[in-house]
């Protein structure tokens, strides 16, 4: 093999190479690397790389990355002389095997591209201008109808020297869907589905989103539904007259009884209660019923747990003294209705004695400034930054020096163990800086909508943050609330999940969150005021139910999607049905689960590692976290066996004092208990088939009270009693 | 004479059919290398199959028939998978399928009997033919690092690493007196024999092959291949007395070689490294050998029992160079943590750190009582033993400052740096004589610039 140089190369090459050169390692170079996927994080983007190549995680590092590649190991990557011999195109070309696989095609842009920039040496100047936008045609959200089902996005970049070039070819695109549509390397967007994606796309450090909404009529599809009952009725209708959802029929009476009590205090309606409002005849009796459980105070304890789960509330975390401190502060917050906002700033900018000032354990959980404010951030501005620690964010525009920059604003807030109890000291001091990791630099405050922060001077940080955070126009304050206890009501949020905002998760329906957060923040930041406005609703009254035309929606509420039974809800209905409530250490016999301040009150517990492993097995979270991922939802065969014959289970049902031995030995008739088993447990009436196949296994049974367990254990594996639905 | 036409014709055609036999080791065993031994070779070996030997390619793996059964293609598992259709089965398993031209030539071979006359237990590398490396170009278009560099014997030439050849420039002046070719792509080491008329080459392709040529100083004729392995070497020492010469590759393995005659054998081979080799240095009695290795390490070798003596952990980077105290009882490294270390081989503890460079050192080149040493921080040092400290700087360098080559008849110093330039010094006032590209017919007016 003979390598012939003609002279007209060289002299050809030579007119070429008059200074500037031709292909740009900041502009293109780089984000090839980034499009092909050579750095991304599970290749050479990790932080030792692989094979002992190196790059920064998605070009966040410019200058290492060209060390790296030009001269790390003797240059021994790249080759002027002969650029197709270089190491870093023989690998992704798979002339060399290549772990990563095939990354570049030798007659692609790609290739072509990384090919002259090694022919001309590598350069990477100094100066090279910054991006500073990236523009996506078409920009606004667009609503594709089938069958015209593709779109060509391009994009294009503009740079601090004032120059701006198509860079379509060198972007990255994502989808946020792949089941409602995809996108390819060169932009061109296929829709699969109806639905809602929004497509990423990311050159250098710029991101943007485009939402795109795909609609396609089924065969037979008529528009039906009630009338609108609230502005919520109208915003969803319009949403799901869009898709060609039907929504799916209005509730019964019974069903709504059992779930309006699930989602407001976490408990089953006893049997009398049933009775009572099953037989009523009041036109607005379901109004009434919702604003006599918000004045209830198993509604406050309810939703104190809940706030409990998000501020990592448990006795490891805020100690032996704040546990029940704490616990009855957040109790009182909900039972007086304490506004949002007042409520957020109480315990962003809390100071003093943890036991004196209960809401100071939100900052005590915090280990240091970072995790202050990343739980901060996840549970008021609904995101998760937590990636932008070490490099820029890969799904947003967070970048590191942002993340550092937020973190400033908890950077002076110093915590001291006081001793007892783990009480502990929270104040304010004067100084303290937060630094850049890598570059050592202080980073001044920062906020996500306006920047840089001009801090006046001596006044609290936190304070200030709080401020910033709960003004009136704050994009992100009121969404956050307004989803989660949407969330909380629904059982899928607008933004799902619900502490997940991200311009590359859209809400499923942006004018229903806008509207609600609207009145959300006019109310003055009621909460219960938006619970009512959401469970008077018809679209949370709907059938748990899908019809043929809506059975694949999981997220634009044409049916109610059920649930199962929280842990501790399921616990505290197994013991209202059989009359035997578990028992807690650390608290008064009569708290229920759903109530309890923390999980671990007691602080040796193995003893009581049966019943303690049925709420764990359910997925009652630890409290380490303040992510909504901790409950974890998912089924298992632990509790398939719980249910089965657990021992929690098991006690309940053979206990000689249980609600139905008791009625027997007390005289009461099996029709009559039969009655109360289904009123308790499934919140009405039996049918008749029901009755039938219940009283003829009764009868025959010699041993009633046995074969009322029977009986008690088939209805409460039953998924109607299993599930809120 | 009746016959000789149609048996001419016969020989004719027999010849046009039955072309030469396929060779395992020059036509098939550089495909399995390159396309088939990451994934089954030593490193790594997927269902239980290995093809980084002879031995190895023709048996069995975790199926039912081994790779390669003579004049048997349904029991040659090898051709089944690079002919099958089934996606999951199909080899290679990523990339580009190979060509009908190279899985004809497995079918061949396998019809022809899978036969292998050499060593059924040497790696591919070793048995490929070695290559003819391709002419190099008339005019570099664009600057190469060079990281090797040689005064000859009489001071009169300096041997260069070039691209696929050893460039030969007077030192006086700059001028290109010759160009030795059929070299490695890239050269990481030059060595000339103590008696000046053999020169050792260290060099290869990343990524691709690596080796040890031996070639006649004089007359630049290939005299022997060593050390082949899949990617480069880095360093090649003769002995003091000239009859070994031992070689450091990316493989992680130091080979010492004896001379016998005009060839070279295999003496001894030292596998305890865990990364790269990037330099040997023998003791002043021949009888020890030391290596600095990427895996933080430098070692110490005893050839006559082939063992390991000692090894010295402390550095913080790759291990670059190495070299005995002249007392034979001590050793220098440096390494990509800046520091030149004092070890003791006795106990294998760290003396002290005697220097630190601005950045990373490079190879010791050791002369008498003097360590020469380049570093990144673009000056080439001289660390005197006698004093016990850096004495000498030679500067001017624009960048990294790589090789350093000593003429201690007329009393220069050399040094190569990763632009592509030379430069001479006087030693030992450190007055810069002269400096050049080291890359023929390069401008650096009309080629890219960094």
């Amino acid at each position: 093999m003979k390598i012939i140089y003609p002279v007209l190369y060289l002299f050809v090459f030579s007119l070429i190479c008059d200074g500037k050169p031709s292909v740009s390692f900041n502009h293109e170079v780089l984000p090839i690397l980034s499009k092909q996927g050579c750095s991304q994080g599970s290749c050479h983007g990790s932080p030792h790389g692989k094979g002992h190549f190196r790059l920064s995680l998605r070009a966040f590092d410019p200058s290492l990355d060209s060390h790296t590649i030009f001269r790390e190991e003797l240059g021994r990557r790249i080759n002027p002389i002969e650029p197709e011999k270089s190491l870093l195109l023989l690998k992704p070309t798979m002339a060399i095997s290549h772990e990563g696989g095939e990354r570049l095609k030798p007659d692609g842009f790609a290739y072509k591209l990384l090919r002259e920039w090694i022919r001309e040496g590598c350069p990477t100047p100094e100066e090279e201008s910054q991006c500073i936008k990236l523009e996506i045609t078409p920009g606004e959200s667009k609503l594709l109808k089938w069958p015209d089902f593709s779109l060509q996005l391009s994009a294009r970049a503009t740079f601090s020297d004032g120059s701006s070039r198509d860079v379509t070819r060198l972007s990255v695109f994502t989808t946020s869907d792949e089941n409602v549509a995809v996108v390819d390397a060169s932009g061109k967007v296929s829709g699969n589905n109806r639905g809602q994606v929004a497509i990423l796309v990311r050159y250098l450090e710029q991101v943007q989103s485009i939402h795109i909404t795909l609609s396609r009529k089924p065969e037979g599809f008529t528009w039906k539904a009630p009338p609108p009952v609230n502005y919520i009725d109208e915003k969803v209708y319009a949403k799901l007259r869009l898709l060609h959802y039907p929504p799916s029929p209005l509730i019964s009476d019974a069903t709504f009884l059992r779930r309006i009590h699930l989602d407001l205090t976490g408990l089953l309606p006893k049997a009398e209660v049933v009775r009572d409002f099953l037989s009523n005849e009041t036109p607005d009796k379901r109004s009434q019923l919702i604003e006599s459980l918000l004045d209830s105070p198993d509604y406050a304890k309810y939703w104190a747990r809940k706030w409990g789960d998000l501020l990592r509330l448990s006795r490891k975390q805020v100690g032996e003294g704040a546990v029940y401190k704490f616990a009855d502060w957040l109790e009182r917050s909900i039972a007086t209705n304490q506004p949002y906002d007042d409520f957020a700033r109480d315990l962003l900018t809390a100071k003093g004695s943890s036991l004196l000032n209960p809401e100071a354990n939100f900052i005590r959980t915090t280990i240091n400034a970072e995790d202050a404010m990343e739980s901060t951030s996840q549970l008021f501005l609904g995101s998760r930054i937590q990636c932008a620690k070490c490099h820029n964010h890969p799904f947003e525009r967070w970048t590191q020096d942002n993340y550092y920059g937020l973190t400033a604003f908890f950077a002076r807030t110093k915590t001291k163990k006081l001793g007892k109890s783990g009480e502990t000291f929270i104040w304010n001091a004067k100084e303290g800086e937060v630094r850049h990791p890598v570059t050592g630099t202080h980073l001044p405050p920062w906020v996500p909508d306006s920047g840089a922060f001009e801090m006046p001077p001596n006044k609290d940080r936190r304070q200030v943050f709080a401020e910033w955070l709960t003004k009136p126009g704050n994009p992100f304050f009121a969404r956050v609330e307004v989803n989660r206890i949407w969330a909380a009501l629904m059982g899928v949020g607008i933004v799902e999940p619900f502490d997940d905002f991200r311009d590359t998760n859209p809400p499923s329906n942006e004018p229903l969150l806008e509207a609600l957060s609207r009145d959300f923040v006019k109310s003055g930041f009621d909460r219960r005021h938006l619970i009512r406005i959401i469970v008077n609703s018809n679209v949370y009254q709907t059938s748990g139910e899908s019809n043929e035309f809506n059975r694949d929606d999981t997220r634009f509420f044409s049916f109610r999607q059920p649930r199962r039974l929280e842990a501790e809800q399921l616990v505290d209905a197994l013991g209202q049905v059989t009359g035997k409530p578990m028992k807690f250490h650390g608290v008064p016999v009569s708290v229920k689960a759903v109530h309890l301040p923390a999980p671990d009150l007691l602080k040796r517990n193995r003893s009581m590692i049966g019943d303690v492993e049925f709420l764990k097995v359910f997925g009652q979270p630890e409290r380490q976290t303040v992510c909504s991922c901790e409950r974890a939802g998912d089924a298992g065969l632990g509790q398939a066996l719980q249910l089965f014959n657990g021992k929690l289970f098991h006690g309940m049902l053979t206990a000689g004092d249980s609600l139905f031995r008791k009625s027997l030995s007390a005289g009461k008739t099996l029709p009559d208990i039969v009655e109360n088993l289904h009123l308790s447990a499934l919140s009405r009436f039996p049918n008749e088939k029901e009755q039938a196949i219940a009283l003829t296994y009764l009868e025959k049974a010699t041993d009633k009270g046995k074969a009322l367990e029977d009986l008690c254990w088939a209805i409460l594996n039953r998924n109607e009693f299993l599930f809120n639905h | 004479m009746k016959l000789f036409p149609p048996f001419f014709t016969a020989c004719l055609l027999g010849h046009l059919v039955h072309a030469d036999p396929v060779s395992f080791s020059k036509d098939l065993a550089p495909i399995l290398l390159t396309k088939c031994q990451s994934c089954h070779g030593p490193k790594k070996a997927k269902g239980k199959y290995r093809v980084d030997t002879y031995a190895r390619a023709v048996s069995k793996g975790a199926g039912d028939h081994p790779g390669f059964t003579p004049r048997n293609l349904d029991e040659s598992e090898v051709y089944y998978r690079l002919t099958t259709d089934d996606k999951d089965e199909r080899m290679p398993s990523e990339g580009d399928p190979l060509t009908g031209e190279q899985i004809a030539l497995f079918k061949r071979w396998i019809q022809e009997g899978s036969k292998f006359d050499g060593e059924k237990d040497a790696s591919l590398a070793s048995i490929i033919p070695p290559p003819v490396h391709p002419k190099s170009p008339e005019r570099y278009p664009s600057r190469i690092p060079i990281q090797a560099l040689a005064y000859g014997a009489d001071g009169a030439e300096l041997f260069v690493g070039g691209y696929h050849e050893i460039t030969v420039w007077n030192p006086k002046d700059g001028e290109l007196l010759r160009r030795i070719g059929n070299v490695g792509q890239r050269v990481y080491a030059i060595d000339l024999s103590p008696d000046g008329r053999l020169m050792a080459v260290a060099c290869g392709a990343p990524g691709l092959y690596g080796e040890v040529r031996v070639m006649d100083t004089a007359n630049g004729k290939l005299l022997d291949v060593l050390a082949r392995t899949p990617d480069v070497a880095l360093d090649a020492r003769f002995s003091p007395d000239g009859a070994k010469l031992a070689t450091a590759s990316t493989d992680g393995r130091i080979r010492v070689f004896e001379k016998h005659e005009q060839a070279w054998e295999i003496f001894r081979k030292f596998a305890n490294h865990s990364d790269w080799v990037n330099a040997v240095a023998w003791s002043s009695d021949g009888k020890r050998l030391a290596s600095a290795s990427r895996d933080k390490t430098a070692k110490v070798f005893d050839l006559e029992s082939g063992k390991r003596i000692v090894t010295f952990s402390g550095h913080s980077g790759s291990v670059n160079g190495v070299a005995f105290h002249p007392d034979g009882k001590q050793v220098y490294s440096t390494s990509e943590d800046k520091l030149l270390a004092l070890w003791k081989i006795e106990d294998g503890k760290k003396i002290r750190d005697v220097y630190r460079f601005g950045a990373g050192a490079h190879k010791i080149l050791s002369h008498g009582e003097s360590l020469f040493i380049s570093s990144n921080d673009k000056i080439a040092y001289e660390y005197s033993l006698k004093e016990g400290r850096q004495q000498h700087q030679f500067t001017g360098h624009e960048d990294w400052t790589l090789s350093i080559a000593f003429d201690s008849l007329n009393k220069r110093v050399a040094s190569s740096g990763f632009n592509g330039r030379i430069h001479i010094w006087n030693h030992p006032d450190a007055k810069a004589i002269h400096s050049f590209f080291a890359l023929p017919g390069f401008s650096s007016v009309d080629s890219a610039n960094n």
